[in-house]
This record gives structure tokens, sequence and C-alpha cells, in this order.
């Protein structure tokens, strides 16, 4: 069973009309199809305003759709919120939390509201690094980064069996980064479910199976984050030592060109036939990029704006 | 309902519940006192100048010179208003429109809880704090009361349902500040709205009162249901209680309506 399913899930914003201005229509989600499956953890890729957390908000029931379907652990958003939100642990972007209180009563209000115990307490506590005395205090006097560590407690602490995260590593340093994905791993590892939004397109790309990306509410990607980075094209770069080898005709290698005894070209799939036409030449050195997830996402919003300036210049 | 929103509810509540009680037990006290100390006086200078005695027959039905206008003074006096306005409205608002700015709300409402259970929750608790605070000021005056030596001048079964006819009045306050809270993203227009229908009311319960010509005003006026002073000599006009339980069902019917349709907004 899939974890979360949407099936043409949209959420469109009627503004009030005036007599001087006409009610406008903005279209905050369209017609998005995704489906999540368990055990996964699927990223949600988009800058702002592009839909993420509308679509969050639908999933936990703070907003009704417009039109379309969408139903978490297989239960329907429309009509069964409160059984979705028993099972889902959730950590709002900039979380809020009651500035009188204390962590730990923070921590224990929330498990009271949950109605279900907190198993996970103590090793989120001790992997997120807060002692007895942070949790002690007051949350008015607690830094942004340790307000997301109570944040990403609270989400955790009851070990739901689907976590819906927003921006989940705002404010982090990257040793609490590096904390928390193993803390994504671990619960992956246990069978849960992780479906987060995130800018951080580095941490995506290292912690997520599958990757959505929206623009201007609309799905324009769903793939495999490794099929996504097979398919990048990779700059390459040879350090000759002697003759230039023939490479315009190899399968995968485009955009070939030599300057001062250094060959760049543009790599695309498997390596192998670039490996084997490099035998028996002179190198001095070899140089293939990595393939980066920020590349593919700058290339679907490089199409956008293209598309919107056409747009503009047709206008 | 749950229990531990409710139980968060009365703990983060209980400060300023505890200082406006504190307030009302002071005019609790102080007004039986003042009837005691200057009623006699009170009621021959009245009676002396034509003008204060026909203000003092029309305006309101509190006084300084009879027993039960001075306990009704306690329950309408403006500063008893505030009080117990404070709480009728600013707790809606603040709970559900201020929590929703702020981004609690939704923390809160990530956990398995039905907007309406949440209203609920908050609606029982808003009951208990203005029927609470209504009777302390009850409770105190009537202590008083006895202990100045006026007990058998007072029936304590109106003085209970003054406590009642009270209770309904700031009811239908709080009734109206979660009808609109729940369709407020901010907390501003939910206090501001329902502290100016109090105000208008009261100044048409005044003008209608004072000046004859719009006397309408007075009979229109929310204020014309809470009539301490004959509530206390009479007991309570169920016409008068009806109604202002039709308003109460009808804003909790608008509110239990509008909050689970309506979209929350992420917080500001």
């Amino acid at each position: 069973m899939a974890a979360i399913v949407t099936e043409a899930l949209s959420k469109s914003y009627h503004g009030h009309g005036s007599p001087f201005h006409r009610a406008s229509t903005v279209r905050a989600l369209h017609d998005l199809s995704i489906e999540v499956r368990e055990a996964e953890i699927f990223g949600f890729l988009g800058p702002n305003g592009s839909g993420k957390s509308t679509t969050i908000r639908l999933l936990l029931g703070f907003l009704h759709p417009s039109a379309g379907r969408a139903s978490v652990l297989g239960h329907d958003i429309a009509g069964e919120s409160e059984t979705i939100r028993a099972r889902v642990g959730y950590l709002p972007g900039g979380i809020a939390f009651y500035d009188s209180m204390t962590g730990a009563e923070q921590l224990d209000y929330l498990s009271r509201l949950d109605g279900r115990p907190s198993p996970l307490r103590g090793e989120l506590v001790e992997r997120m690094e807060l002692s007895r005395r942070d949790l002690g205090r007051q949350i008015r006097d607690y830094s942004r980064g340790m307000r997301q560590k109570v944040g990403i407690i609270q989400a955790f602490q009851s070990d739901p069996d689907l976590a819906i995260l927003d921006e989940p590593t705002e404010g982090l340093d990257p040793l609490m980064q590096r904390a928390f994905y193993e803390i994504l791993e671990d619960r992956q590892r246990a069978g849960r479910t992780i479906f987060m939004s995130s800018h951080v397109l580095s941490e995506v790309e290292r912690v997520c199976d599958r990757v959505a990306i929206v623009r201007r509410g609309e799905l324009v990607a769903l793939t495999d984050i490794s099929a996504l980075l097979d398919r990048r094209r990779r700059r390459v770069e040879l350090r000759l030592d002697g003759e230039s080898p023939d490479l315009e005709h190899v399968p995968g290698i485009s955009e070939v060109h030599i300057h001062e005894g250094v060959l760049t070209c543009q790599l695309e799939g498997d390596p192998g036939p670039l490996i084997a036409a490099l035998q028996g030449v002179g190198l001095r050195d070899l140089l293939i990029e990595p393939a980066r997830l920020e590349e593919a996402f700058m290339e679907y919003y490089a199409e956008d704006e293209a598309s919107a300036g056409g747009a503009g210049e047709a206008a | 309902m749950n229990p531990a929103l409710l139980r968060h509810t009365f703990g983060a509540n209980a400060l300023r519940f505890a200082v406006i009680a504190a307030g009302l037990v002071l005019m609790g006290v102080i007004m039986p006192l003042m009837y005691a100390a200057f009623g006699e006086e009170m009621a021959a200078f009245i009676e002396s100048v034509p003008f204060f005695r026909q203000v003092a027959s029309s305006f309101g039905s509190g006084d300084l010179f009879s027993l039960a206008g001075t306990v009704a003074l306690a329950f309408e006096h403006p500063f008893t208003l505030l009080l117990v306005g404070i709480m009728a409205i600013a707790f809606p608002a603040l709970a559900i429109a201020g929590e929703r700015d702020k981004g609690t709300l939704e923390v809160t409402l990530s956990r398995p809880i039905s907007r309406r259970g949440l209203l609920a929750t908050l609606l029982l608790a808003g009951v208990v704090f203005v029927a609470g605070l209504v009777g302390v000021l009850a409770l105190t005056a009537g202590v008083t009361v006895v202990l100045v030596g006026f007990g058998d001048e007072i029936e304590l079964a109106n003085l209970a349902q003054l406590w009642l006819m009270a209770g309904l009045f700031f009811s239908v306050l709080l009734a109206l500040a979660f009808a609109i809270s729940v369709d407020s993203d901010r907390a501003g227009p939910a206090i501001g709205i329902p502290a100016v229908f109090i105000l208008l009311n009261y100044l048409a319960y005044a003008i209608g009162g004072i000046w004859p010509d719009v006397g309408v005003l007075e009979d229109w006026s929310l204020f014309n249901l809470l009539r301490a002073r004959e509530v206390l000599i009479d007991g309570a006009a169920l016409s008068d209680a009806l109604v202002m339980l039709g308003l109460i069902v009808l804003l909790l019917a608008i509110a239990f309506y509008r909050f689970p349709r309506r979209d929350l907004p992420a917080p500001a």
C-alpha cells in the first residue's frame, strides 16, 4: 500500500472582489498526482510559492481541496483527517511553541495530545544533543536551532508511520543535520515513511530515494534520485600528455573542446565507452564531475523562466 | 472534547482568571459596603434633586440607595463588564485566531483532534471561566451582604438567578467571540468586533435610558436582557433567559459550522 496517493489534487484560493477590483483566483496547486511508497524517503522540491506547503496542508486537513482527492496511509484526507493525524508526525516550517513552557513540558503536552506513548523520545533527545538542563529551560530562551531540534523530536517521538516534514533542517548546524539524516535513515530501516519538503538540494540528494519537483503548483518531475542523476550530463576534463583522442563519436559524449592540452566534454549516461576510448591515450589527469541534483533542479526552472520570458515577449 | 487540551487551557489562563477574579472580589465587597455606609444619605440626596431622581430611575437597574440596586450595580458596572468581558472576548480570540496567527494552533491541530473537538474543549473552558468569574462576584457580594447585616433584605435564591442570568449574558459575548474568532486569522479583529458590539449595546442602553425619544434603543440593547435589580427583587424573567440562550445557540451553531469548513492558512 502506498503511504500517500494524490490524484489530480488541486487547490485554488478565491480572493474577495470589491467595487474597484475584480475577485481574483490564485491557483496554488493544480492536478498533482503522486504516489509515495511505504518506507521510502520522499523529497518534495520547489521554490517558494510552488505549492509544497499547500500540498502538505492539504494532506493534513488544514486546507480543503478544490478538486481531486488524496489518501494518506490508506485514509481519505476529506473524511478521515483525524485518523490520518493519529498516525502522522508533522514538523511545520518554522514551528511555533508556547514560549512559557519548557522544552520538556512542550514535548509532554504534545505527547498527551497525541494520545499515544513516546517510545523514541529518549533516543531522539540524545541524538539531538539536548541535555536535561536544555529541556528544563523555557522555550522563549531557545535559539532557532534548539526550537528546530524540539520540533524534530515532537514529530518523531511517537514513532509515527509517516513523518511529514516541512524544511526540517532549517536552523540546524551541519553536525545536527548529519544526526538528523541518520534519524531519517533509521526510521526508514524501521519501515517508516518520510515525506519532506526542502530547499536544500544536497540534503534531498543525500537522503531521499525519490523526488517530486513542483513548479507554479504543477508537478514537473517525479523520479528516482539515482535515475535523475544518471540521466544528467556531467562535465569531463582530461589533461592530455600527447595526442588528443577523437571523442566526437563516442556514445554519450558531446561538446568536445580542446584548449592548451585540456580536453573538456559532456558525458551523459554510462562512462564505459569513454573509458574504452581513452585506452592508450596519454593522460596527466582525468576528472568526471559528479552529477548534482541542483543542476537538474535548475534546469527545470531555467525551462520555466524561458517559457515565462517567451510568454512575456509574446504578450 | 480533549482532556489534555482542557488542562492546558486552564493552566494557561489561570493567572488571567485569578487577576480578574481578584478585581471582581473587590467589586463584590465594595458595593454592599458602600450601601451600608452611604445608602441612606445617597437615597436622601437623590430624592432631593429631581433630575438625579429621574436619571437614577431611568438609566440601568443599578443604584447606590437600595441594597438590590447596589448589588445590581456590581454586576452592571463598566468595571465588571470590562473585567468579565476581557475573559469572554479575549479568551476565544487568543485561543483560536491568536494561536492560528502564532502557529501553535497548527501544531495542536496536527494531532488527532477534530476542529469541532477543539472548539468544544475551548468552549467548555470559556463557559467555566465566565461562570466562575460571575460566580466569584455573586458569592462575594452575597457573603458581604450577610456580613454587613443585610442578609434578610435580599433573596439568596434570586442572587443565584442573577448569577445564572449574568452567566448567560457573558456567554452571549463568549459565543459571539467564538463565532468571529473561527473566521479570523488574527486576534485583533476577533477582539475588536465583539468589543465594538458590546460598546454599541452599552451606548444604546445608556442613551435609550436617558433620552425617552430613543427609548427603543434601550429595549433592543443586549443589556436590557440583564436587568440585575429586577432579577434580585422579582427573580429572572424566563423570556430573557430564553432569548440569551437562543443567541448563544445561534452563534455557536455558526462557529461549529464554519470552523471545520474553513481553510487554515499558514501562520504569519
